[in-house]
């Protein structure tokens, strides 16, 4: 064996606890969500299942109501992340290229937002949705997942921003562009790489949020997939937990494959964002 | 083509201001180099005729017309950045494109001018690339294409070459000249190297401080510095500077040196009796041998260029360089004797540094 090959065993044999730890509920989701009902409570417990059962996932649909979880969800976490990018790129934008009052006093602000958990806010958000007639309405979930994500994405943008030169900005002028033209046609294809980042954050900062949601959003009807899920576990008699697995694993889903496609765009986005 | 009139400019950052009222009068066709140590405020004046900074006090004419709150977009002028700042994202030709199509011409237009410009530059096979293909010459081209496109009033260099290598600066330096030459557009070039200014200017602005030290042609300002910045500035290597007093009667002058060496003057020299003075001679004015005014060196180094030799020593107790083109024998701790021509010397007071 090279020692080349040797040192790679030893790596993994050191990161083996560390995978095993992450992989092992996921392990468990996999293997309960194809199982059929009755090999849920074998024991001792086994990794292998008689059959495959996709049964499970057609019977979840239906029982749950997860189609329109899986809408409510995608409205959710796209309307607010677009929001998020609506809010943020303008105001990175300033923060990045001009001088004025405040500046350092307004990103010392955007910090201290980031230091309070949803939770702390939960009761005072609530009140202020109650009188905005908001409650059981997903777009009490846009507006307050837009502004708990407006932070981290106006700081992560700027940071970006940047470090493209200003002096693309000027030739672009003296070639004849106005402001507009300069922003559409210079500035903005060159920030792409860092909106795709701070897009995938705060998409699935809004997919797996949960208690925001489980504050403000009272009827089925209304339900994410996160609160969809608790509910099937939350409060019953009996759980079922095929079901239950099934759901996660599909809720997972939009995520991983969020991930794997951007993760690229993601490493240099964060690099840079690291490096500022 | 145009001309610039630049009317008592002042420029302040906050409480600091870094221009105090400059004046230059571009002509049409001309040349201009505006050059001085960084931080002079030379590279803020560009960007103020470019309409990129805010204009303090004073007037900026282009044309004869004033552009003090004209945006850069309606200035017609073209800029090349320090940086080149091509549009990363676009290739070749879409960067030369860009102002082009901006201005709405049609598309077979656009082409026949972005070709005509890759022409002259050599950038034909280039045209499809996108910048970071490019090599540092190349980049520097394209930026130069970008400007050259649009067949601007005015163009603004922005120390385009001191991101080259030593040879590609000197082949762009003469290309640069070339074909502004061709081109008659009016140009003002921002540098910190005397060379580059030296060499392309038709006039070279001395800028130092926020002011204007001396205005006039390279061999002017070689020959006739106005003051001891400008004649420590201009000229590689630079005037040798000795301190002493001037010491003067009816018919002739001369400086006394701290270490009572007499160096020559012509009689006709301004300044007064017991004035404190700086007395400066080039390097090649430095002869070699006895003559009529002999002065006793010492050598310490020698570097030989090749094409000549330069000589560092001591002269009156001061540090002095010497240029020859002929290849003198010498080698550290040679006494030698220097003469020179009281025609080739500058004489400043040592207070103000003005030439007397």
């Amino acid at each position: 064996m090279t020692p080349r090959a040797k040192r790679s065993i030893l790596y993994w044999l050191l990161m083996s606890p560390l995978m095993i730890a992450i992989l092992f509920p996921f392990g468990v989701m996999f293997v309960t969500a194809f199982r059929p009902r009755e090999e849920l409570w074998v024991y001792p417990p086994t990794w292998s299942f008689s059959e495959f059962r996709w049964l499970n996932f057609v019977e979840m649909w239906d029982k749950v109501n997860f189609g329109q979880a899986l809408i409510n969800s995608l409205y959710v976490s796209i309307t607010s992340t677009l929001l998020a990018l609506l809010i943020g790129i303008p105001a990175a934008y300033a923060l990045s290229r001009f001088r004025f009052k405040g500046k350092g006093l307004y990103r010392q602000f955007l910090l201290v937002t980031q230091m309070m958990s949803p939770i702390v806010l939960v009761l005072g958000l609530f009140r202020l949705m109650v009188y905005f007639g908001l409650v059981n309405s997903p777009n009490s979930l846009v507006f307050t997942y837009a502004a708990f994500n407006l932070a981290f994405t106006i700081w992560m943008l700027q940071s970006y921003f940047s470090t493209i030169p200003r002096e693309l900005e000027e030739a672009a002028k003296i070639d004849g562009a106005s402001s507009f033209i300069s922003l559409t046609k210079i500035f903005l294809p060159l920030a792409v790489p860092a909106m795709a980042v701070t897009a995938i954050f705060t998409f699935i900062n809004s997919w797996n949020e949960f208690v925001l949601a489980l504050t403000m959003l009272r009827s089925q009807e209304s339900y994410t997939l996160t609160v969809m899920v608790f509910a099937q576990v939350a409060g019953r008699y009996q759980v079922e937990w095929h079901h239950v697995m099934a759901a996660t694993l599909l809720a997972t889903v939009p995520v991983a494959i969020l991930f794997s496609w951007l993760q690229r765009y993601m490493v240099r986005g964060m690099a840079i964002g690291a490096v500022k | 083509m145009a001309t610039v009139e630049i009317v008592d400019i002042k420029k302040s950052f906050g409480a600091i201001e870094v221009l105090h009222g400059v004046n230059i009068d571009i002509k049409d066709e001309e040349f201009v180099v505006l050059v001085g140590p960084s931080g002079c405020g030379k590279s803020t004046l560009l960007r103020m005729i470019a309409g990129l900074e805010d204009i303090s006090g004073g007037e900026i004419r282009i044309g004869g017309k004033v552009v003090n709150e004209v945006q850069p977009m309606h200035r017609d002028i073209a800029m090349v950045f320090q940086s080149y700042a091509l549009y990363p994202h676009m290739t070749v030709f879409e960067n030369m494109a860009f102002s082009l199509k901006l201005r709405k011409l049609p598309e077979d237009e656009i082409r026949a001018q972005v070709n005509r410009a890759a022409e002259v530059l050599n950038l034909n096979e280039y045209l499809e690339r996108s910048p970071k293909q490019l090599s540092g010459g190349q980049r520097q081209r394209v930026a130069m294409g970008r400007a050259l496109v649009r067949d601007p009033r005015v163009f603004l260099f922005d120390e385009p070459l001191s991101n080259l290598d030593a040879k590609l600066r000197v082949q762009m330096r003469t290309e640069i000249k070339a074909l502004q030459q061709n081109l008659k557009t009016t140009t003002v070039y921002v540098t910190h190297d005397q060379i580059e200014a030296m060499t392309m200017a038709d006039r070279i602005v001395v800028m130092h401080d926020g002011i204007i030290e001396q205005t006039g042609s390279p061999l002017e300002l070689y020959d006739f510095p106005v003051n001891l910045f400008v004649a420590d500035f201009i000229g590689s290597p630079s005037m040798n500077f000795i301190k002493g007093t001037l010491s003067r009667t009816e018919e002739s002058a001369s400086v006394i040196c701290d270490d009572a060496s007499v160096l020559p003057l012509k009689s006709s020299v301004g300044g007064s009796d017991g004035q404190k003075v700086v007395y400066g001679i080039r390097p090649e004015h430095l002869n070699y041998g006895q003559g009529d005014y002999s002065l006793d060196a010492t050598v310490d180094v020698v570097e030989p260029t090749g094409s000549e030799i330069e000589v560092f020593g001591k002269l009156a107790g001061h540090d002095f360089c010497a240029v020859y083109r002929e290849r003198h024998a010498l080698k550290r701790g040679d006494s030698i004797k220097l003469n020179i021509n009281p025609e080739n010397v500058h004489l400043f007071d040592a207070d103000s540094g003005v030439r007397l």
